[in-house]
């Protein structure tokens, strides 16, 4: 199948139920209710190539950038995103313990303060090329440290062995 | 049934879902950890019998309540890293309940599940049963500490304390006992006649010299020489009985390990990559070995050297012995110190140490495609980058590693010169009876003294190290083995009837893989399994070959549970063709007696003419002494297959299953491998994974797989009627083999 890509000016999109958005192309008049959204980058480019998924998990259309749409749709895409994709923000660590691989860390994200567990530091912390760092706790719920070289010294003595 | 909850309800929600559903009727809770809004907070379901009370705070009066009868569905949505739990009004519309993160989405749902089976025959314990055994699988964590434990009642490994851990890796160091025992007597042999000399010394300084007593002298010559020869003597014998014993430790460890690690389940090695479980092998246990060694041996020699040495200092001089002791509470902090401070680094460069093993791991028996893509280049410079990241580390622990001992060993001398100034100044003013010979022999004693200090101050570098290789060690010693709790064995084989009873599955909790199977595979039918890649056939298979045993519900194969019966018997009962054949580097006979024990060479013979591969075999210059290369190098992709069905006829298994056998194959040798297979499957209960439907013509039932969940099935003739999804398949392969035929007719042309 061959992606049909957005490049912006020619597509609508109005958010519905946290998750969900309308799609409407002018100048065709099409319009798809409930679609979903997936980035293919998650990790490395958040919002670029975005694919628009129907009910069925099809994809439909394939958003170059997010940037690139009118105000209106990328506040739609854009919450609609964040909606779906939970992966808080690491401010600071404020407790770390380690037993045997274990780990039970306590840390202050944008979203509030949050306890979790890590099983094997080896695989659940991976460093990124750009002083990324995201973790995946023993739940396979997801973090992300922005720039670990910002934290405060604290922080830093605490995830600095585990790099 | 009590209450149940994944995490502790409030009292004030407690009360209120009392209120709402009624006091007998609060059945069990959901309880979530985020917001509707995403933020961190805590949100709950509280299940009754007809109906749900939802909290969270962004609900006028902070709940809300939902009629079972009022629903069409219930369904947990997973999004990224949290999911929602939803329902389904008749009119179309969706309305989230409560938010959460992953670590309730299993519980969350089971309560889906509950929900709807209220709703259509209404409530019975039963159904709390199905939540109830999710709630018992969750509830794996320690009382004591609340981590999560590797399986319900497993010991947590976080409350055992490191004693505990060493008390483990004693279980290798036992046998050596004799030996270790033996080598430690012979080390205090040696280290008391090592004090002998210093003793002398004084002896010479304040005696022997002074009064020329020649005779005197040729004695203490003569019986330095013998000290020093039976020292000597015994030091080589205990070194060598030391190698002894510590081959002995390290043997007993690797076997361990590697036993272990063919009883681990699948998830370990998804997550695990192979160069980390090589290197434990290798060379974690060796760390730990010279800490073992060190401990059982210098330490245990270092210490009563260091008493020994204390009390003749204080039987020569108490005076100048407390000055000798002066330096140790500084040695002490400063090895306190420098433990915290190394500890971290060690595990960084644990870290830059494995990641170079699994790229070596990967890039060699990866060779092939590596050339093939020209990517020599491309490869050598991540290794450099991993090679020079593993140095810095090394370099910046070998810093601290440098200076601490220096630092330690600066103090320890600054004892000596103190013991110099004070002693020197009491033996030229005649103070406290200190004579030069007891002064010299004083700072021999408290040079040999500083040499345990210097041992124990030092012992921390080696500690952390041992420790950080233990974790690893102990992480696959301690993993949870595959489940076998079955004892079923029957010396029949298995006449082949499989059944999966409402089977829930998911790799992580991210994404579900299966859901709600319900199949029925009667004794010596042949089965088609299709549907699209990804759609989850091969973790059926998965299922059935009992490499993933964490699933919700049941499978019976003779109408007994899969986990009920001996791991090793079952999987013996099941003949397994993939479709890359793993090879060993062994002969060609080998490979197709793997795992069959002693047979005779008659069998394998015929085995291989059954699966058509004899021929090819014989042609070879050694046949069946052919040795293959690594991965079954030698051997074209449709030759390992049909050394791999010659397997499986070997082991006349009562199951068997195909995964994708032909997918790699060409026509030709599709055509071989298929014959082959036609005459092994016989009589038996034959599953067939396929992409190519035409090799599914002798399959007597069609099962299609779709995003997790069975479809259709059912007889091909009767799927074809129906025109549904394997209707489709079908008619798309048609339309392309049509296709290929005219293709190759015009080129042909």
């Amino acid at each position: 199948m061959i992606l049909r890509y957005i490049d912006g000016p020619e597509v609508r999109f109005r958010q519905k139920d946290k998750i969900f958005v309308d799609m409407e192309f002018y100048h065709s008049d099409e319009v798809f209710h409930d679609m979903e959204l997936r980035r293919m980058f998650p990790v490395s480019g958040k919002n670029k190539y975005i694919a628009v998924l129907d009910g069925e998990g099809n994809e439909q259309a394939m958003i170059r950038d997010v940037a690139n749409l009118d105000a209106q749709s990328r506040e739609a895409v854009e919450s609609c995103l964040e909606e779906y994709y939970m992966m808080p923000k690491i401010l600071r660590f404020i407790d770390m313990t380690d037993k045997f691989g274990i780990w039970m860390w306590t840390a202050e994200t944008e979203r509030g303060i949050v306890k979790f567990e890590i099983r094997n530091h080896i695989t659940a912390v991976k460093p990124l090329f750009d002083h990324r760092v995201l973790i995946k706790d023993a739940n396979d719920n997801r973090y992300e440290i922005p720039d670990y070289t910002k934290l405060d010294k604290k922080s830093l003595k605490m995830i600095l062995p585990n790099l | 049934m009590n209450f149940m909850s994944n995490s502790p309800l409030s009292e004030a929600v407690m009360k209120q879902a009392e209120t709402i559903l009624g006091d007998d009727n609060v059945l069990f809770a959901v309880v979530g950890d985020l917001k509707m809004d995403g933020s961190y907070g805590t949100s709950a379901l509280v299940f009754g019998r007809d109906r749900v009370a939802a909290f969270d705070e962004s609900y006028e009066n902070g709940y809300t309540v939902v009629e079972y009868e009022s629903i069409e569905r219930a369904k947990v949505k997973r999004l990224y890293g949290n999911a929602l739990f939803r329902v389904k009004y008749p009119d179309g519309k969706w309305q989230s309940l409560i938010r959460f993160s992953y670590a309730a989405a299993d519980l969350a749902d089971a309560a889906a599940i509950y929900m709807e089976a209220c709703r259509d025959e209404g409530y019975s314990d039963d159904l709390v049963e199905i939540v109830h055994s999710t709630y018992v699988k969750m509830r794996s964590f320690c009382p004591k500490c609340g981590r999560k434990l590797p399986s319900p009642d497993a010991p947590c490994i976080n409350c055992t304390g490191k004693s505990k851990m060493f008390s483990k890796l004693a279980k290798y160091v036992l046998p050596e006992k004799w030996n270790l025992l033996f080598c430690i007597l012979l080390s205090a042999v040696t280290t008391g006649l090592s004090l002998i000399p210093t003793y002398i010394t004084s002896i010479m300084v304040d005696d022997v010299i002074p009064n020329h007593n020649m005779t005197k002298l040729i004695k203490i010559i003569v019986f330095l020489v013998t000290l020093y020869l039976v020292q000597y003597v015994l030091t080589g014998v205990r070194q060598y009985r030391l190698r002894c014993a510590s081959d002995g430790i390290i043997t007993g460890l690797k076997k361990d390990i590697f036993a272990k690690a063919q009883y681990l389940p699948m998830r370990f090695y998804d997550k695990s990559s192979t160069g980390s479980v090589i290197n434990r092998v290798n060379s974690d246990t060796q760390t730990v070995k010279e800490f073992v060694m060190k401990i059982s041996q210098e330490a245990i020699v270092q210490f009563f050297t260091m008493i020994g040495i204390i009390v003749i200092m204080f039987s020569i001089d108490w005076q100048l012995a407390l000055l000798a002791l002066c330096p140790i509470p500084i040695v002490v902090m400063i090895s306190r110190r420098f433990r915290k401070l190394v500890a971290p680094k060690y595990r960084r460069l644990w870290r830059r140490h494995s990641a170079i093993s699994t790229m070596l791991s990967d890039s060699i028996p990866g060779i092939r495609v590596i050339k093939a893509f020209s990517n020599e280049k491309s490869v050598i410079h991540k290794f450099d980058r991993y090679c020079d990241e593993w140095r810095k580390e090394d370099q910046k622990t070998g810093l601290y590693a440098a200076i601490f001992p220096t630092l330690i060993t600066f103090f320890v001398t600054c004892g000596s010169i103190l013991i110099w100034a004070v002693g020197g100044k009491w033996a030229i003013n005649g103070e406290y009876g200190v004579s030069a010979g007891i002064l010299v022999s004083f700072i021999s004693y408290a040079a040999t003294f500083y040499n345990p200090v210097n041992f124990f101050a030092n012992l921390s570098d080696s500690y952390e190290n041992a420790i950080a290789s233990a974790e690893k060690i102990l992480d696959i010693i301690d993993a949870e083995p595959e489940h076998d709790f079955g004892d079923y064995k029957d010396a029949e084989p298995l006449q082949g009837k499989i059944e999966f009873k409402n089977v829930n599955f998911s790799f992580d909790r991210s994404k579900k893989v299966l859901s709600n199977i319900n199949l029925t595979i009667e004794p010596g039918d042949i089965v088609g399994i299709v549907g699209t890649t990804g759609s989850g056939k091969s973790t059926l298979i998965n299922l059935i070959m009992r490499y993933y045993d964490d699933y919700e519900g049941e499978i019976f194969v003779d109408g007994k549970n899969i986990k009920d019966i001996d791991m090793s018997y079952f999987r013996s009962q099941i003949g397994f063709v993939q479709q890359e054949p793993l090879m060993f580097r062994d002969s060609v006979f080998n490979n197709i007696a793997y795992g069959c024990g002693e047979v005779h060479v008659e069998q394998v013979l015929h085995a291989a003419q059954i699966a058509n591969a004899h021929t090819f075999i014989s042609k070879m210059p050694d046949a069946y002494d052919t040795i293959l290369g690594e991965r079954g190098v030698g051997l074209s992709g449709g030759e390992k297959q049909r050394v791999s069905i010659a397997r499986a006829v070997l082991k006349n298994p009562g199951i068997l299953i195909f995964d994708e056998a032909t997918a790699a194959v060409d026509s030709e040798t599709e055509y071989l491998i298929q014959g082959a297979i036609e005459k092994l499957i016989r009589g038996r209960t034959t599953i067939m994974i396929a992409h190519r439907l035409s090799t599914l013509r002798k399959a007597n039932k069609i099962v299609v797989v779709d995003k997790g969940e069975i479809i259709e099935c059912g007889p091909p003739e009767e799927l074809m009627r129906r025109k549904g999804k394997y209707y489709k398949l079908v008619q798309i392969q048609s339309m392309s083999e049509q296709l290929l035929k005219e293709k190759q007719s015009e080129n042909l042309e």
